[in-house]
Parts: C-alpha cells; structure tokens; sequence
C-alpha cells in the first residue's frame, strides 16, 4: 500500500474514532447530569 | 439511480429516529431560553457535534468542486475556513458569550441603535434562508426514488417543520448529534472501499489531471483569493454566534471550535478524495458522470461514485450522512430565521412588552413562514438559488463591518454609523451583483473588472463606517474646544 492510501485509511478510521469518543463524552455528561441532579 | 430496498428502509428508519429524538429534547423545554438557546446549557461535545454539523451544509457543492478542482477544494472549501474559525475563536467566541444576549441583531442594538438592529435582522434573514439545502435534498429525493422534486421538497418540510417547531434548539442539538454520526461515518466510509476497489494512488495519478494533485488545483490566483475572501462569513455566521451565546460557560466556545477544526480537517479529507476518486473513476470508464453548462460535474456526482464502491446497507448509512449534512443545516436555519422574526422584529421591534409566551408562539409561525420562504424559493425560483451564495456574499459586506468593529474599535461609535455603515454596504455591493448577473458568460456572472460584489461592498461599508465615525470625533473636539 502507498503512503497516500494509509495516510487516506487512517484518516478514515480517525474520523470515525474520534465521532465515536465524541459521543461517548456526550453521554457521559448526560450521566453526570442526571446523578447531580438526584 | 436504484437503491435497494434496505438502503431505502434505512433511510426511513434514520427520520424515524429524528422523531423520537425530538419527542425526548421536547421534554427539556421550559421557557424562551430553553427553545432558543437550550438553557444555555450546552456542554463540550454537543457544542462540536452542533457546530461541526451544522456549519457543514454544501456537501453537493462540495462533491462538484473536489471533482472539478481535486486538492483545490481542499484549500478554497476548507483551509481558509480553517483559518478563519481559528480567529474566530481566539478573539470573539469568548466575547459573543459573555454578551449573554441571542442573535446577532441583538448584538448590533448593544453596539448602535434600534434601527441597526432592525436592518441587520432583515440581512440576517437572508444569510440563514435554507432555500439551497432544501432544494440540495429535493435533488436527492428525486435521483434515489424517482419522485418529482415538489414530492421531495415536501416531505423534507413536514419533517423539518414537525421536529424543530415541536421541540426547539434542544431538538435541533440533539437531532444534531445523530446527524453528526451518520454525517462523519457515511462520508468516511468510501474513501477505503474506493482504494480496495479501484486502487491507491497510482489508480489516482493515472487518471487525474496533474492540477487536481496540487494543492491550488489549477483555480486561478485572483479566485482563490476570492473564495478566501468569501471565508470571512464565518465572522458574521449567526450558527457559530447562536452556538457560543448557547455554550454552558465563556472557555466552551474557544475549545469546541478548535476541536471542530479537527473534524472539519479530517472530513474535508475525506470528502475531497471522494470527488478526485468520481473524476478518475470517471475517466477510468467505471462510472458516468455528466458535466453540466458551466464546466462543474452534475449535482448527484457523490453519490453515483458512492453507489459503485458501497455495498447496500453501508451505501444506506452514505446516504444517511449525506442528507444529515443537509438536514442539520436546514433546522437550524429555519429556527434562526424564525428568532430574527420573532425575537429581533417582533418582539424588539415593534412589540417590546410582549410575553415570552407570545415570542415563543410567533417563533413556532416564524419556523413556518421561514421554511416555507426557503421551499418555496427552492421550487419556484430554482435560479434564484444559483444567486443565493452571491446574496449571502451581499448580506456579508452589509453586516461584517459594523459587527467587528462593534467588538473591536474601542474609540465611541456615533449610533449611525452602523445603520450607515450597513446601508452603504447592501447597495453597493447590490448593484455590483445585479451588474454580473446582466452579464452572464456560460452561467457565470461577470462583474466590473472581474471584481465579487463583496469587495466593493465591504470597502464602501468600511469608509461610510470610519467616515462617520471621524467626524462624531472632529465634532466631538471642536465642542470641547
């Protein structure tokens, strides 16, 4: 595989990593939210 | 194009899910705040997934320019978006916050007067009809499921109306974070199935001219400068300012448009890759695209690519993300235009003592007249859409100045000088427009010595601005003198 294929796969991969992390903080706070709450 | 019956079953389902989203954000609304600022209680990662999404809009545009302009694209669509979200941040999303207020316009009132605040209402209107995303998702409609394009326009209102005006900016957020999943997955989805198919980058450099693989992609200097110009929208983009004023404290702002930054990066990698991918394919004989009048690929050229390289079900998610990119932009739009009515002309305007009770009523009519303003355009006045960016352009030389220098110049503003500044602006950036327009070569207007409306416009803006604002200061001295 050419170096502009891997940079292009892991840019991909990234990217859904990172949409994924994202998320994951998302409902975390939403957690916390709700635990503060009660 | 066919799709399957399980891709069509998915997209379905994925406006299914839009529903009961919005049925779970409507029960967080308890007043004004709530259903125009989501309490201001928005935390780190929904403020990206907010702004990320929605700032992202033009993914057809976007598919037509990377084909067209390969790396191009990358640096006209997105490096100077870049830049200017990176100032944006640094020097007036913590200001915009700590402001406290709603809108723009709102913003205009605290730095001039009522009459600045009504003109940059109606501008501010203009920049956030979502008359050319409504009209993007009548075209997918119509190219996966073979309905006429009203029939698409159609259903796109119903559930934009439905879910916005039922539960708000606490829906617009939420259904913004489910959008900014399929959004990111969908579009990261082809690049790797498109090299496993057809090949890395020698499939790539075989079939691409060599101007799509550097980074100015053959634009010529004096457009690439233009389409940097054109990224100072981002100054007066009233999604980013709605978003800062929503934020749960001043430091949100900064770092969540730093991290979108990140995002847009790796999305615009994506995206441009799949156009250069759709040219080579192309040529390559694999796929069939028709190039329109004005040289650019037709519209649904991302989606006849995807649809070579995707599976079913994974070609479902695609189209998911496609129309989330849309859809995302188009509710909060719809629910900004729907404020500036409401928040900025009816309440501020003309009703000052009326109850939040009443705001809240006209800004559900407000969601209405807006989206309904933005489809009929898209299905009426389709060529009207072709100007819309130029209008945008013109919204932007009117209000760019008088905004920034309401944050930035510390010396005393004659109230006027806003009013004045802006009116300045629209007309001259208007005439230029409608010029070009009167001039059009293969559908591309042509200005006064090949100069964008939106130059002119902001240089006579800038000097009513400073003029007006030189004499308050002269008057000012010979009265103390």
């Amino acid at each position: 595989m050419d170096v502009i294929s891997f940079i292009l796969i892991i840019d991909s991969v990234g990217l859904i990593i990172a949409t994924f992390v994202l998320t994951y903080f998302f409902f975390r706070d939403i957690l916390r939210e709700g635990k503060e709450k009660k | 194009m066919e799709i399957s019956m399980i891709d069509a079953g998915i997209i379905g389902s994925y406006f299914i899910m839009l529903a009961i989203v919005a049925f779970f954000a409507r029960k967080k609304i308890h007043g004004l705040t709530d259903y125009f600022l989501a309490g201001r209680r928005l935390t780190l990662p929904i403020f990206v997934a907010t702004l990320v999404s929605t700032w992202y809009g033009g993914i057809l545009g976007v598919g037509q320019y990377s084909y067209f302009s390969g790396l191009g694209n990358w640096l006209t669509q997105g490096i100077f978006y870049y830049i200017m979200a990176l100032l944006f941040a640094l020097f007036l999303a913590h200001k915009i916050r700590k402001s406290n207020l709603f809108t723009i316009p709102d913003q205009l009132e605290k730095f001039y007067d009522k009459k600045s605040r009504f003109l940059g209402s109606i501008f501010n209107f203009i920049l956030v009809t979502p008359a050319p995303y409504i009209l993007s998702l009548g075209v997918i409609f119509m190219f996966l499921f073979g309905v006429p394009k009203w029939i698409g326009i159609v259903i796109v209102l119903v559930i934009l109306i439905g879910y916005t005006l039922y539960s708000g900016f606490y829906g617009v957020i939420y259904t913004d974070l489910l959008q900014f999943i399929f959004m990111m997955v969908g579009v990261a989805l082809v690049v790797p199935f498109a090299i496993a198919k057809y090949g890395g980058f020698e499939f790539l450099s075989a079939n691409l001219p060599e101007t799509h693989l550097q980074i100015t992609g053959g634009i010529p200097t004096q457009m690439i400068l233009v389409w940097g110009f054109i990224a100072f929208w981002t100054f007066v983009d009233p999604g980013f300012y709605q978003r800062c004023y929503a934020a749960k404290d001043s430091k949100i702002p900064k770092k969540g448009i730093m991290i979108s930054i990140g995002f847009w990066i790796l999305f615009d990698i994506c995206t441009t890759f799949t156009g250069m991918y759709a040219f080579a394919a192309n040529k390559a004989g694999h796929i069939s695209i028709k190039i329109l009048e004005n040289g650019l690929p037709q519209p649904e050229t991302y989606m006849i690519f995807a649809n070579s390289v995707l599976p079913p079900v994974l070609m479902g998610v695609f189209l998911i993300g496609i129309i989330a990119t849309l859809m995302s932009t188009i509710d909060s739009f719809t629910l900004l235009g729907a404020m500036n009515i409401s928040h900025d002309i009816y309440k501020h305007t003309f009703k000052p003592k009326a109850t939040d009770k009443q705001v809240m009523f006209v800004t559900k009519i407000g969601i209405v007249i807006t989206a309904l303003f933005g489809a009929t355009l898209a299905l009426f006045f389709s060529g009207i859409i072709s100007m819309w960016y130029t209008i945008g352009t013109v919204c932007i030389s009117t209000l760019i100045v008088p905004v920034l220098g309401g944050f930035f110049i510390k010396t005393k503003k004659p109230p006027i000088s806003g009013v004045f500044s802006m009116i300045a602006g629209a007309i001259v950036s208007t005439i230029w427009m409608l010029n070009g327009y009167n001039n059009l070569y293969y559908e591309w207007p042509v200005y006064w010595f090949d100069i964008e409306p939106m130059y002119p416009g902001i240089l006579a803006a800038l000097v009513v601005y400073f003029a007006i604002i030189g004499i308050s200061k002269i008057k000012r001295n010979q009265e103390l003198a």
